[in-house]
């Protein structure tokens, strides 16, 4: 056994077959070995969620994950969500919202909200504090934040 | 004024890079050839350093080079904004929990953490101090060596690094007029800014001289200390400062950078650090603080004196600490009519990590002292908190400090509607109380900020500043005034910020001043534009200059009104061009004040909360929690709700949760996110609401004055009123976690 | 992180010779939001990372069988949070499992994980003390079947023998009615690790159990059958020493940071009594 080991997976839809160091994290991943910098690094003990990214449809802190547990599965970033370049609903409605305040968590906000929309297109506001409650804001823009995944989720709910 | 752009909901400028994962932070950014850097430092606050055995480390493949004080000039250079205290690199000693002692550069991360790991330092550890008392002990060692001491210092041979006395008045002669007088003693905690984004810096040489990418809120202050450190002139030293992931005051001063910078330009090659969580709590943190305060009042709850003694416990390293003691203490007395006042305020030196500025900037930690001790005095003279605020609330333009800025709000109607809105005086179920606090911070007392605009010939703007932008929304602020003033739409102006070879000076990001002070050179460079279109239009109209006026993007003259585009651009001709305008914001020093500096204004604050104590466990739930400042203008209130929002969360953290744990040796045991708590989505208050008061009555483009601190600076005593409130008992310590306010109502003290 | 090797086998065989080759040198990993942190602070330095989550038999399903139902071995929090069958039988292991960290972090770690790991605060453990699981293993020496209560002795520690691994747990469909109720203790409400744990049921026979965690070595299960704790016509000052005994065995750390040892003392019997009204309720009212 060697520490390489090969992965075929896809990333906001792109497949790739590569071979990575078993130790990388799938965070490293996606931000070194990939150049998607959108996903962040803070504490690196999954508390913060500023590394979500949805994996087989789950959101999960990929500073927790192996890269190589992700082989053969469905990764989405932050930069998945704009479909042809255009902002989705979440992404325009945190703008509107005023929810983005220095932005660094925005990007896990962003994928956590897409994950709960996935899941219940309906949130009360509870709901969504209870999703969000894994993405620190230290800016704590929750209250914008909050704000903005309901009127997405209007939006798309219809 | 045009409602669509000042005192509009703008969305952000920069807003969609934040939303699409696309903004690039400092540690996005990739620099070719840049080598990985990892600190080496010890499990200890205090040590002497023995031996730093290099070679394991030095072999692991990957490793290019492992620096230590002994490849730094000699003696070690030591720098820091007020005192150059702190060296490069450790030298000889360890002073705090997290100093770093070598780092490794190597080509990989994982090959700089394992030759971090192997780098052998042999040392003694030694007794820490990190309390008051023990810094105050008549047989304390001192901290600091009275060598590296600014000379004449009379403390060098304590602890104690600055001793400042404010006051007016004769507090003696006062105490006996006095009716009653309250004495107690209160702690604040030691608590970290915890910005979501961790410090990063790259360090490359660059031609002969080096550029910086650093996460910096004032990025020519680094500059100006790089150079010095370097001994390059300014004109070689390019700091490159992105929009901060969150500052909070903990990204101001230099820590990490002199070192990568000395680094860079040994090694030839660029250098790259990103700091752990953990390694940033080790960095920064805000003063904590032990006030003791005796208040005297008349029966009728008029203040009489206030007589304060504020120990602040800094770190091993001044970095602006005394700074923070010295503004913070100089408003101790509080936005009140006080005819006598004496304040003692010290910084005292210890082996923990430096305490730099953080949001509030020293206020906090006095008003909470200040504002539970005045509602001692009231409930001792049953006169309502609310009714004795009032009484004693320093009116407009009263000179609430002799010989400083008057008061510069009508600061009662912020209390007045803070009050109202927490239904203040409608009783409350079982286990619920209510508290009310108002604090005033000074906004910046110096100040200087250079602008640059330029309008393009077609009609679109870009404006330069110095100015970070933190999360604040500084760059929509200044896009938003050059809209105004040259008659465009916000989308059409560009803001650079960022980067010391691009834009003019700017002194700093910091004390709210941004909006005020660098608003002002950017609305002043506007002007420059504006009065070189008025001898555009004299000129191409055939009229006198003196019958021109240009005014937020319309030019009048002889009974016609023209929009500002339509004239610049008739005043290009075939060769294109722009129009270049520059500005100023100063504000002026004051040599002989003990602040070096007059108020520009002051952030005024009236919170007020309303908690529910379980009494079986001691949790608090906040049921609403109303915080109202004074704004002048809110040139875009979204972006100032979301700062007011945010600060009055933050107070809630400092409030509830947060604390730095120290074991007996002075070690840190808290670090990182799991065991340092800061509140979450589901820790918000059941019911939050800020608002502003809006006077126009402020010194910056509009009438504007600062945001972003007011919200934080009474959460601490309205929450510890609303628990007084519900539990019969005050508590004078923070947070107030469940054990404490469980404690509280089991002690009954 | 140090480099190890990583293996994914895809049957419990091949799991099992892998174990035995390199023994202590081995950790197994399902949803890894213990283990990746253990590797990246060095705590743990494995040879070998085994990675469970392709093995055939080891699935993530709940499964209903006959009278019990059986989490498998990946199962995650979140599946176990939202199961209609665990919500109906077994309510107090749903709300823990809910609180286990943030949906990130229950989208990836595991139940089995949460009791292998055996940190006293285990959220997961007092629920399925309660209800009386049973782990599933399988080793060297064959399947094992070890009642939860005999399984844990301290943090990291638990019996699971040697080269072996846990391929389920078992809970016992409950015979007749019976009211539960989770409930802890923390510093803040977001997501945060528990000072106190706390389960209490209680059945149509009188019989109560409490089990409680963090404030021990392990996460300890007592029971009262002399019905006074179930009765919900007992006063306090009849039920307090009773509870007070369940309680003696509690001897937390003096060296925690998350809370001292005399408010968690105190703590424990707030919540005691509390869950064990909010059983007595559910059992009313036809909740389990």
């Amino acid at each position: 056994m060697n520490d390489r080991f090969p992965i075929d997976l896809k990333v906001n839809g792109q497949r790739y077959q590569v071979d990575v160091p078993v130790y990388r994290t799938l965070l490293d991943f996606l931000r070194d070995d990939l150049g998607l910098t959108g996903t962040k690094e803070c504490c690196v003990v999954g508390e913060c969620g500023a590394c979500t990214v949805i994996v087989d449809g789950r959101t999960v802190n990929s500073c927790l994950m192996l890269a190589v547990e992700a082989d053969g599965g469905e990764v989405l970033t932050v930069e998945g969500l704009a479909a042809g370049g255009r902002p989705g609903p979440l992404q325009r409605a945190f703008l509107e919202h005023g929810s983005a305040q220095c932005g660094f968590c925005i990007p896990g906000q962003l994928m956590s909200a897409h994950g709960l929309l996935l899941e219940n297109p309906h949130p009360a506001a509870a709901e969504v504090h209870e999703a969000l409650a894994g993405n620190l804001c230290r800016c704590a823009g929750y209250e914008q934040i909050t704000e903005a995944v309901l009127a997405a989720a209007e939006e798309v709910g219809g | 004024m045009n409602a669509e752009t000042i005192g509009a909901d703008f969305p952000r400028t920069g807003g969609l890079s934040r939303v699409t994962g696309g903004q690039q932070y400092v540690a996005d950014i990739k620099v070719a050839d840049a080598l990985q850097v990892k600190l080496v430092h010890l499990d200890c606050a205090r040590a002497r350093i023995l031996s730093v055995d290099k070679s394991a480390a030095e072999a692991v493949p990957g490793v290019r080079f492992v620096m230590t004080a002994d490849d730094l000039p000699q003696p070690v250079p030591r720098f820091g904004p007020h005192a150059s205290d702190r060296p490069v690199l450790a030298a000889g000693r360890v002073n705090y929990h997290g100093e770093f002692v070598a780092a490794v550069a190597a080509e990989t991360k994982e090959a700089a953490e394992e030759g971090a790991r192997l780098v052998k330092v042999e040392y003694e550890e030694l007794p820490a101090i990190f309390t008051v008392d023990a810094a105050l002990a008549p047989d304390a060692f001192l901290v600091q060596d009275p060598a590296i001491r600014r000379a004449g210092d009379p403390l060098a041979n304590t602890n104690k690094f600055a001793e400042h006395r404010f006051g007016w008045g004769d507090v003696e002669a006062a105490a006996s007029a006095a009716d009653l007088i309250v004495e107690n003693r209160y702690a604040y905690p030691m608590v970290t800014h915890f910005a979501i984004e961790p410090h990063a810096c790259v360090a490359a040489p660059d031609g002969d001289g080096v550029v910086v990418w650093s996460t910096n809120q004032h990025p020519f202050q680094l500059q100006k200390i790089l150079a010095k450190a370097l001994g390059l002139p300014l004109s070689k030293v390019r700091v490159i400062a992105p929009d901060l992931g969150g500052g909070f005051g903990g990204k101001q001063w230099p820590n990490i950078q002199p070192l990568l910078a000395f680094m860079a330009l040994k090694l030839g090659r660029p250098v790259r650090l990103v700091l752990t969580l953990e390694e940033v709590f080790q960095q920064v943190r805000r003063t904590s603080a032990e006030v003791r305060i005796r208040t005297g009042v008349k029966s009728d709850g008029t203040l009489v004196f206030q007589d304060i003694e504020s120990n602040f416990l800094v770190g091993a390293y001044a970095d602006i600490a005394d700074r923070v003691v010295s503004k913070g203490n100089y408003l101790a007395a509080g936005p009140y009519r006080v005819p006598a006042v004496r304040i003692i305020a010290r910084g005292i030196l210890s082996n923990t990590p430096p305490a730099t500025a953080m949001r509030g900037f020293g206020v906090p930690e006095t008003a909470w002292a200040r504002e539970m001790n005045l509602d001692e005095c009231a409930l001792a003279l049953g006169i309502d908190c609310l009714e004795i605020r009032l009484r004693n609330l320093a009116r407009y333009q009263e000179e609430f400090v002799p010989g400083d800025t008057p008061a510069d709000g009508r600061w009662e109607q912020t209390v007045r509607r803070a009050a109202e809105l927490i239904d203040w005086g409608k009783p409350m179920p079982p286990h619920c109380g209510r508290g009310i606090a108002v604090a005033a911070k000074s906004g910046p007392t110096t100040g200087l900020s250079y602008a640059t605009v330029r309008l393009l010939g077609d009609g679109s703007v870009i404006v330069f500043s110095g100015t970070s932008d933190m999360g604040q929304g500084a760059r929509t602020v200044f896009a938003q005034i050059a809209a105004e003033e040259m008659g465009v739409a916000v989308d059409r102006v560009s803001v650079v910020m960022g980067d010391t070879s691009v834009v003019p000076y700017d002194q700093q990001t910091s004390a709210s001043r941004s909006t005020v002070i660098m608003g002002t050179a950017v609305l002043n460079a506007c002007r420059d534009i504006q009065g070189q279109l008025r001898s555009v239009a004299a000129h191409r109209y055939g009229v006198d200059e003196a019958a021109v006026t240009v005014d937020r993007g319309v030019v009048r003259l002889t009974g016609e009104e023209l929009s500002l585009v339509e004239v610049a651009k008739a005043g290009l001709g075939k060769m294109g061009g722009e129009y270049v305008g520059n500005g100023i914001g100063r504000k002026d020093a004051v040599p002989d004040h003990p602040l070096q500096g007059t108020a520009a204004f002051f952030e005024f604050n009236c919170t007020a909360i309303e908690v529910q104590v379980d009494p079986g466990t001691g949790e608090l739930t906040v049921l609403r929690h109303v915080t109202v400042g004074d704004t002048g203008k809110s040139l875009n209130p979204m972006q100032v709700r979301g700062q007011d929002d945010g600060a009055a969360i933050m107070g809630l953290g400092h409030a509830m949760m947060e604390h730095y744990i120290f074991d007996d040796a002075g070690r840190v045991r808290n670090l990182g996110a799991i065991d340092y708590r800061i509140p979450t989505s589901k820790d918000l208050p059941l019911e939050l609401i800020s608002e502003q008061v809006e006077n126009g009555d402020g010194p910056g483009p509009y009438g504007a004055k600062g945001v972003s601190e007011g919200s934080i600076l009474c959460v601490a005593p309205a929450l510890g009123a609303a628990v007084r409130d519900a539990i019969g008992i005050a508590i004078r310590d923070l947070p107030l976690s469940p054990e404490r306010v469980w404690r509280a109502m089991r002690d009954g003290k | 992180m140090q480099a190890f090797a990583y293996a994914r086998p895809e049957s419990i065989p091949e799991a099992l010779a892998l174990l035995a080759e390199h023994g202590s040198g081995a950790h197994l990993l399902a949803g890894g939001t213990d283990l990746v942190i253990a590797l990246r602070n060095g705590s743990l330095r494995p040879t070998v990372v085994i990675d469970l989550k392709r093995v055939t038999g080891l699935s993530p399903a709940i499964r209903r069988e006959d009278g019990r139902l059986c989490l498998g071995a990946t199962t995650v929090m979140r599946d176990v949070e939202r199961d209609a069958e665990v919500l109906r039988h077994f309510p107090a292991l749903a709300e823990a499992a809910s609180w286990v960290g943030s949906v990130q972090i229950r989208n990836r770690a595991t139940v089995v994980g949460n009791i292998c790991n055996a940190s006293p605060a285990a959220d997961t453990a007092p629920p399925l003390l309660v209800y009386g699981a049973v782990v599933l293993a399988v080793g060297p020496d064959g399947e094992r079947r070890i009642p939860i209560n005999d399984f844990f002795v301290r943090s990291r520690q638990t019996t699971l023998p040697a080269g072996s691994l846990v391929t389920g747990i078992e809970l016992p469909l409950p015979a007749g009615r019976m009211g539960s109720a989770y409930t802890r203790l923390t510093r803040r409400r977001g997501t945060d690790l528990a000072s106190v744990t706390m389960c209490a049921g209680v059945d149509g026979a009188g019989v109560t159990r409490l089990a409680y965690g963090s404030v021990g070595p392990r996460p300890v299960l007592v029971c009262d059958e002399s019905g006074v704790l179930a009765d919900p016509a007992a006063p306090d000052e009849v039920k307090a020493p009773i509870l007070e005994e369940m309680l003696a065995g509690a001897s937390p750390s003096p060296r925690s940071m998350r809370a001292g040892p005399e408010y968690r003392l105190a703590m424990l019997r707030v919540l005691g009594r509390r869950a064990l009204q909010t059983a007595i309720d559910r059992l009313a009212k036809g909740m389990a």
